[in-house]
């Protein structure tokens, strides 16, 4: 098991983040930082998910593990999410049919658009499997599914050069941007509300830093001078959350993406804005660390555990979106659901770990 | 601002708010008859028979009263568009986006209108928008809006924000900012407000939601297809009759995606029967959101 690190931290600190506003209408809701600027724990998550990859395709040593190697390594990744994402959309249909029928209130089936599925079960289900049916709120691992098994052409490329994978990407991203390209949603129309073609860029960002900050201490010194407008760019983003301020697609000029602010296509005010926390944030885990140990535990072990700990707060945030709902939320209820849920997290967490402990014979280091 | 609970026996009364002046079914049939006067498929003129009895224009298992079934306003956009002869864009967003056996609403709005409105082509784009407009889904709502650029949009909306339990207040305040950004760009909106069903009946905040679109649709003087009205209507009448395998609720929820396409067209066709046809038609769209403060009455 790893030990506590800044990496499992902000990784967990995005899980909760993420099971908190996945409760829409909750009391908590506006304690989260993603009310407070442009981006949100999404890319938090997906940037963190690239970072992981630089690690996990290093040895200790930071000697580069064979290619073939870092290929099968994503790949199995790739199988594991998938198969999280099958369970977890079953899951969540089953707990809205279920629901449903219990209460005897069919307004319940229109949850999350899941009514397509009850209406036309015969494509939603292929659907289901192509991963372009997508419940609301149920659409980060679809993305990640995605990015985890494109991954290894950046890894493979970035053998070679990092600049070139970064170049790859970010020309990938900006000709979306440009085009509008986005993968279809099916059956329905539309797209998808997370477009892997724009959100790539997050991932291969945090890859390529990874490597950069592994290999020498410029990218540290950087971060450390650029720290000021770090603060500026944060400040700037609760200005315009807060006030909501924020360009009129309609007006603003073509290509339009490149100056809205939509979480879709990852806009360049999103990722500027991302970067901008990451340069503020930084510094934030070395200076608390020490004071908070109970709660870096509890967030790293979440980090640690982190597609368990996101499948199942997928659920539970989908149960306790029921509960208010049923109840007529108010803060005890509020308390009870955010509270129940960051306990079913860590259980999650913990119970996945005891698992593999009680796996593997020889205890490890 | 007056709030007022939905309850069906008082709506009834309030029906037709939205237009300057109320006008009789009489009178709102022979203008849309006026203007579908080339539709012989349709007879809307015959409604006025028995307005008891419901739009004799809608098919017999969807009849509902007018004054329970749509509140009409001006459709500037679309009239344009007709003037124009180009075919409608309309934007249908919100509800089940799957064309299932059930659900197959966008094709037969299309159809529907194209019944309605002979000669004239209707192409439909369907979203389903997920999540609260109170939160987040009026952005999103606005870029399906820039992609589609339609002439109108259909809006099925509330549910997410009754399901989610958000602030009635906070809910129209964002709905009714969306509905004039819509408009502001020279774009009409229809709004539809949430089902009604059994268990949800006495949910004050529910009610407060349905309430919330109605204000809205009043004060930005946009067409409101009273869904939750006429699934109430509809309700009494499927006591008799045959059941649902899984109870009574959930084949009024089929019934009401069974008529929610006609019911739609019959709101848009009749508010166009009291838009008045643009001299210019290039100059007429872009009727700015109106300001002043429609009350709800009661």
């Amino acid at each position: 098991m790893r030990d506590p690190n800044a990496i499992d931290f902000w990784r967990g600190f995005a899980l909760v983040t993420i099971f908190i506003n996945h409760v829409p209408g909750n009391t908590f809701e506006r304690y989260t930082f993603s009310q407070y600027g442009i981006s949100d724990a999404a890319e938090l998550f997906v940037f963190l998910a690239g970072w992981s990859i630089g690690i996990a395709t290093r040895g200790r040593d930071g000697v580069p593990e064979p290619p073939g190697k870092s290929v099968l390594r994503l790949l199995n990744r790739t199988v594991e999410v998938y198969r999280a994402q099958l369970t977890v959309m079953l899951l969540a249909l089953a707990i809205i049919a279920g629901a449903a029928l219990l209460l005897d209130n069919p307004l319940i089936l229109e949850w999350h658009n899941a009514g397509g599925f009850f209406a036309d079960p015969i494509q939603s289900v292929c659907g289901m499997a192509l991963l372009t049916y997508q419940l609301g709120y149920f659409n980060i691992l679809p993305l990640y599914v995605l990015l985890i098994g494109i991954a290894p052409i950046f890894v493979i490329v970035g053998r070679f050069s990092l600049v070139a994978a970064l170049l790859l990407s970010g020309g990938i991203y900006l000709a979306s941007l440009v085009f509008a390209w986005n993968v279809p949603s099916w059956p329905g129309e539309g797209d998808w509300y997370f477009d892997p073609l724009c959100w790539q860029v997050l991932l291969v960002l945090g890859f390529v830093l990874q490597r950069w900050n592994a290999r020498s201490g410029v990218l540290r010194r950087w971060a450390r001078r650029l720290f000021p407008a770090g603060i500026v760019i944060v400040l700037v983003g609760i200005v315009l959350a807060v006030t909501e301020i924020r360009p009129d697609p309609m007006l603003v000029p073509e290509p339009r993406l490149l100056f809205t602010f939509e979480k879709t296509y990852l806009t360049p005010a999103r990722l500027v804005h991302f970067l901008g926390v990451l340069l503020a944030f930084a510094p934030v885990y070395a200076l608390l660390a020490p004071r908070i140990g109970p709660i870096v535990g509890y967030l790293t072990q979440l980090g640690r555990n982190s597609l368990a700990v996101f499948s199942m707060g997928s659920i539970l945030s989908l149960i306790g979106q029921l509960v208010r709902f049923q109840t007529g939320g108010g803060l005890p209820i509020d308390m009870l659901v955010a509270g129940t849920g960051l306990i079913g997290l860590g259980l999650t967490a913990w119970f996945v770990e005891w698992r593999t402990r009680s796996k593997s014979p020889r205890p490890r280091t | 601002m007056v709030r007022r609970v939905a309850h069906p026996q008082q709506v009834s009364e309030a029906a037709d708010v939205s237009a300057a002046r109320p006008m009789s079914p009489l009178r709102t049939a022979i203008l849309a008859a006026l203007v579908l006067a080339a539709s012989a498929s349709h007879p809307l003129a015959e409604q006025a028979a028995d307005p008891g009895a419901g739009e004799t224009s809608l098919s017999l298992e969807c009849r509902v009263p007018g004054a329970q079934l749509y509140t009409a306003a001006k459709l500037s956009a679309v009239q344009a568009a007709l003037a124009e002869k180009r075919p409608i864009k309309l934007l249908a967003i919100g509800g089940s986006t799957a064309p299932g056996a059930s659900a197959s609403y966008p094709a037969k709005l299309e159809a529907a209108l194209e019944r309605a409105l002979p000669k004239v082509d209707v192409v439909i784009d369907h979203r389903g928008l997920p999540g609260e407009i109170a939160s987040g889904a009026a952005e999103h709502m606005r870029t399906m809006v820039v992609e589609a650029e339609p002439d109108l949009v259909v809006w099925q909306v509330g549910t997410h924000d009754a399901i989610a339990r958000v602030e009635a207040e906070a809910f129209e305040l964002a709905l009714s900012e969306a509905v004039a950004w819509i408009r502001s760009h020279g774009i009409d909106v229809v709004l539809v407000d949430p089902i009604y069903t059994a268990s949800m009946a006495a949910d004050a905040d529910y009610n407060r939601i349905v309430d919330a679109v109605r204000t809205v649709a009043m004060q930005q003087q946009v067409p409101l297809v009273r869904r939750y009205e006429a699934l109430h209507y509809l309700s009494s009448r499927i006591d008799r009759g045959e059941g649902h395998f899984l109870g009574r609720q959930f084949r009024l929820n089929d019934l009401g995606l069974r008529c929610m396409a006609e019911h739609v067209a019959l709101t848009i066709v009749t508010s166009l029967a009291k838009t008045e046809t643009p001299a210019d038609p290039k100059a007429a769209p872009a009727a700015p959101p109106l300001t002043g403060t429609q009350r709800a009455p009661g």
